[in-house]
């Protein structure tokens, strides 16, 4: 996802991320707009599976497979989720 | 500069650190010669096949040895073209007739592979404004055709019909139809999809459809084998069921049924249907033959039930850990890829042959010998079957010697 096509998300969008995160990051890594999924955090199909579904408990949302694939930052995923937020 | 293969660096380390010493690999055992439904000779050595999905024994039902003879002989070795061309014989249009008539459904197709029918409907199937909403657990066939679909996909828990009904839920205000996605016997734990409840969900929810993949449970379950719907008595609520023939059906080949009355524009629009060639005669001839003898077989049913309950009681006495209920598939997780790979190498020498199956492609991340009944497996067989896997988990220290003696006396 570019840079600048989207609004940053907003802290409490990062907030609630980084406490949903916190329960599946085994690596200990720090909680950065800029941290990957996959790289910095060690986070595998299912961690993101189980990641996922807890995300759309939270926000009470669906978020589809379809965009994973996009996503490899935190700061990805909070874009991804304040546009399916704006779009309920 | 990068090699094209580069990308693999970190599997195929971890392959050679699994096989890399040269001793024998999953990825290349071949069977010199097939003895029978449930033995093969396999680098020389008289080995018991317990890893096959040959449920009923059906690859040499004579009926259907001399119903694929015969269509060889009169269509030949192949028919070189797709359905829609000049792939279509009166063999393939009776093969279609016979599964109208096994499911009592008024439309049905049949693909060259499952995975073709499950790739080919999945992603032709629902649109863009439309949700996909499959188990967890499913196959890698229906992983790849949701994925080429231009509908929104989403996973609901494995076997969860409340969290399945939660995510419904959450889509009532959107205008676009909803396909729900099982399987009936789950092929990795050998676990069965809550159907009834399923069922039950789908309608409660506003334009919902229903799919079922029934590779393993075709065959398998319900009183004339008509799989997971049949046996819990919600045939009505699935709207399309999915097969192979690969599996109890002992050939190859897959299909989709349904009653829905505009089901047929698929073969115009499904690419995994037109634009691959067709089944050869003999498959088709084989498929009808044994379909018949699979309504008709309750008795090898009943045969495979009690030798899935044997296996599965012999196994779990020994100490070792099955991952689900009595079951045709009865899956012992090892406590790592490692231990699981010396396992598997280990069963093979001692002449049994079982499937490794290996995170990422299993459910929790288990390390599983997943071994598959078959009905004409003899009591004996088994009972050598159990003593081999004793020995080879005695000698893994991962169970106790004692504890065998104890299952046996
Ligand atoms: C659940 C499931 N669906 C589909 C398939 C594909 O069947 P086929 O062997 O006909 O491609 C399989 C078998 O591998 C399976 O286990």
């Amino acid at each position: 996802m570019a840079a600048g096509q989207h609004n940053e998300p907003s802290p409490e969008t990062f907030a609630a991320l980084y406490e949903l995160i916190g329960t599946f990051n085994k690596t200990g890594a720090a909680l950065a707009p800029e941290t990957r999924f996959a790289e910095d955090l060690n986070f595998d199909s299912l961690i993101v599976m189980e990641f996922v579904a807890s995300v759309e408990d939270k926000f009470d949302i669906s978020m589809p497979l379809n965009i994973l694939p996009d996503i490899l930052t935190i700061g990805d995923f909070g874009v991804a989720l304040e546009k399916l937020l704006s779009e309920r | 500069m990068a090699d094209i293969f580069d990308r693999f660096a970190g599997l195929m380390a971890q392959r050679d650190a699994l096989f890399g010493d040269g001793g024998r690999d999953p990825f290349s055992v071949t069977m010199t010669e097939v003895l029978s439904q449930t033995e093969a000779m396999i680098d020389g050595h008289r080995t018991i096949l317990v890893g096959t999905n040959n449920y009923l024994g059906l690859t040499f039902a004579p009926e259907a040895l001399a119903a694929a003879h015969a269509a060889l002989d009169a269509g030949g070795t192949g028919t070189t073209g797709s359905r829609v061309a000049n792939g279509t014989y009166s063999g393939h249009t009776e093969l279609e007739q016979a599964l109208r008539e096994f499911y009592n459904t008024k439309h049905a197709m049949v693909f060259s592979t499952g995975f073709l029918a499950n790739a080919g409907i999945l992603s032709t199937l629902m649109g863009p404004d439309d949700f996909i909403l499959m188990d967890a657990d499913c196959h890698a066939s229906i992983y790849d055709g949701v994925r080429a679909s231009a509908a929104q996909i989403i996973r609901f828990k494995h076997n969860d019909a409340a969290d399945l009904d939660k995510r419904l839920a959450r889509l009532a205000d959107k205008p676009g139809n909803k396909l729900i996605v099982v399987e009936g016997i789950y092929s990795m734990l050998g676990d069965m999809a809550p159907m009834k409840e399923i069922a039950a969900v789908k309608r409660k929810h506003a334009n919902t459809y229903l799919l079922s993949d029934e590779a393993h449970s075709l065959g398998v379950l319900g009183k004339y084998g008509r799989g997971l719907p049949e046996q819990e008595g919600v045939e009505e609520d699935v709207d399309f069921i999915v097969g192979t023939f690969s599996k109890s059906v002992g050939t190859v080949g897959g299909f989709c049924v349904s009653n829905h009355p505009q089901f047929n524009i698929l073969r115009l629009v499904c690419r995994a249907y037109v634009f691959t060639a067709s089944l050869p005669p003999a498959v088709v001839a084989a498929a009808k033959v044994n379909l018949g003898l699979i309504h008709n077989g309750g008795a090898l049913r009943t045969r495979l039930m009690r030798n899935a309950r044997h296996l599965h009681t012999g196994l779990s006495e020994l100490g070792l850990k099955i991952a689900s209920g009595v079951s045709p598939v009865v899956a012992v997780v090892a406590p790592d890829p490692q231990v699981a790979a010396t396992f598997w190498r280990g069963l093979l020498d001692a002449g049994v042959y079982v499937n490794l199956a290996l995170p990422p492609a299993t459910p929790f991340g288990y390390s599983l010998l997943r071994a598959s009944l078959c009905a004409v497996h003899t009591e004996e067989q088994l009972d050598e079957v159990i003593a081999i896997f004793a020995g080879v988990a005695t000698s893994l220290g991962l169970i106790e010697p004692h504890r065998k003696r104890l299952a046996a006396g």
